[in-house]
């Protein structure tokens, strides 16, 4: 996946839960069907949090990756 | 020559920060002017309690130029341009100030704009005038469909909307209308309340108490009209009277002086609290873009590190502390109890604590403590 281009990039590194997941939420909230929303996150649950997120709104996760204690997962918007 | 500290902003962490400074530095080292455009001191938290009926307003409001210190000067304007480079913040009435240091404490200001249909169709209660018209709702309503919850996503007091919850059905069932009210509490994440150790006990609490969490609910456009609020998911809900947390974002002069990210939310160092690139100007509270809880307890525990800090710096004596983070909320919970949260930079899972009567005698004496010991520097 790594040869998708996101085209809105939340950086919520440092940030406790909720704080990425409201992030994306608000990302979301201005974006549009096709956008690729990448959200970086260093809190641990964000992964279940928006793995849940994803799976209730009907959106696509491309992917989730973890590196060097950073999350990086990346959203295709679909159901906006 | 005394360095010259201008605080924008007379809310509790620039009153606190003002008070320990004066008491930290004799006049002959700092001359302390704070700004302010109004000449009222509203202690926020009270907002819930005149929502419920528990408070008054004399009970949670002061005159301003009273809450400061001797050698204060206290300044009633309207900031309008704040430059950093040039050391200089421009108000209203054309007069230009200049400082040594400067701390901006200006708070968050409401923004309903970002969701459709909130200024027609929601009740909240962060500001007076609002609290009171919440009131008159909480103390008419006799019967339908009562939603609380979390409307614009980043915003002052993350438990505020938990506990008007709580304080709204306790009420109900005192007016004896609660058996004809039904309860919802919309969420934009998957649980009532992000700290998952204490979202156990406030779920536990409200399916006791027979409010029904509504979960990945981001509100997204209020139908005042139809009575009905949309979110973002698709989903939407019917309603007589509608509590949500109105979205927020960082004040006018903040964002026209291009000081903030694109709320207005101010960037500053997690520890020393000084605004990016710059090592004579400052944020604290609201203002800031930190990723802490937006509350009193934060921009008070800030002001006091500020406070040293700036004193350590002017005098040249003693060693400057960090700001950890650290905070502390009491819950209302209702039926004479309230939790509490506890968290800071350091916690992975921040603690919480069970309801119990003790924290609730602390939340009302805090009431009484805020003015006399808080604001003063006490503690």
């Amino acid at each position: 996946m790594s040869d998708v281009q996101p085209t809105i990039t939340v950086d919520a590194r440092g940030v406790a839960c909720p704080g990425p997941l409201t992030s994306l939420i608000k990302a979301y909230r201005k974006a549009k069907n096709g956008d690729i929303i990448e959200v970086l996150a260093t809190d641990a649950g964000f992964k279940a949090d928006v793995e849940a997120w994803v799976k209730r709104t009907g959106n696509e996760l491309l992917s989730i990756t973890e590196e060097g204690g950073v999350i990086r997962a990346l959203i295709k918007v679909t159901a906006r | 020559m005394p360095k010259r500290v201008l605080i924008l902003g007379g809310g509790d962490g620039g009153t606190i920060l003002a008070n320990r400074l004066v008491k930290k530095l004799p006049a002959s080292q700092v001359e302390v002017e704070v700004i302010d455009k109004s000449d009222v001191h509203w202690y926020q938290p009270g907002f819930l309690f005149i929502a419920t009926g528990e408070a008054e307003k004399e009970d949670i409001s002061r005159r301003r130029p009273g809450l400061f210190r001797k050698g204060i000067k206290f300044t009633k304007g309207e900031v309008m341009k704040i430059d950093l480079d040039d050391r200089t913040v421009d108000l209203a009435d054309g007069t230009k100030k200049k400082y040594d240091y400067l701390v901006i404490a200006t708070g968050s200001t409401l923004n309903p704009d970002e969701i459709p249909g909130f200024e027609q169709g929601v009740d909240h209660f962060w500001n007076y005038e609002a609290a009171m018209k919440l009131r008159e709702k909480l103390f008419s309503i006799k019967e339908g469909k009562v939603i609380v919850g979390i409307g614009g996503l980043l915003y002052k007091c993350p438990v505020a909307p938990l506990e008007i919850a709580f304080l709204a059905e306790e009420l109900f069932r005192k007016r004896g209308v609660r058996d004809k009210i039904e309860m919802k509490y919309v969420s934009p994440i998957d649980r009532a309340y992000a700290p998952h150790l204490l979202n156990r006990v406030i779920e536990e609490e409200m399916e006791k108490r027979g409010i029904e969490v509504v979960t990945f609910f981001s509100v997204d456009s209020v139908d005042p009209e139809r009575k009905v609020v949309n979110s973002l998911e698709g989903d939407s809900l019917d309603y007589d009277l509608l509590i949500l947390t109105p979205p927020q974002q960082g004040v006018k002069a903040v964002r026209d002086s291009g000081i903030g990210d694109d709320e207005g939310w101010i960037p500053v160092d997690k520890h020393f609290l000084n605004i990016e690139g710059y090592d004579d100007a400052f944020a604290i509270g609201d203002a800031t873009a930190l990723p802490t809880p937006k509350t009193g307890v934060i921009a008070h525990f800030q002001a006091a590190t500020l406070a040293h800090n700036l004193a350590v710096e002017i005098s040249g004596q003693g060693t400057k502390e960090i700001f950890d983070g650290q905070s502390f909320c009491v819950i209302e919970t209702g039926m004479g109890k309230a939790s509490a949260q506890v968290s800071s930079y350091f916690y992975d899972v921040p603690p919480g604590l069970i309801p119990n009567w003790v924290l609730h005698a602390m939340k009302l004496a805090m009431n009484k403590m805020y003015w006399r010991c808080i604001l003063t520097g006490m503690i």
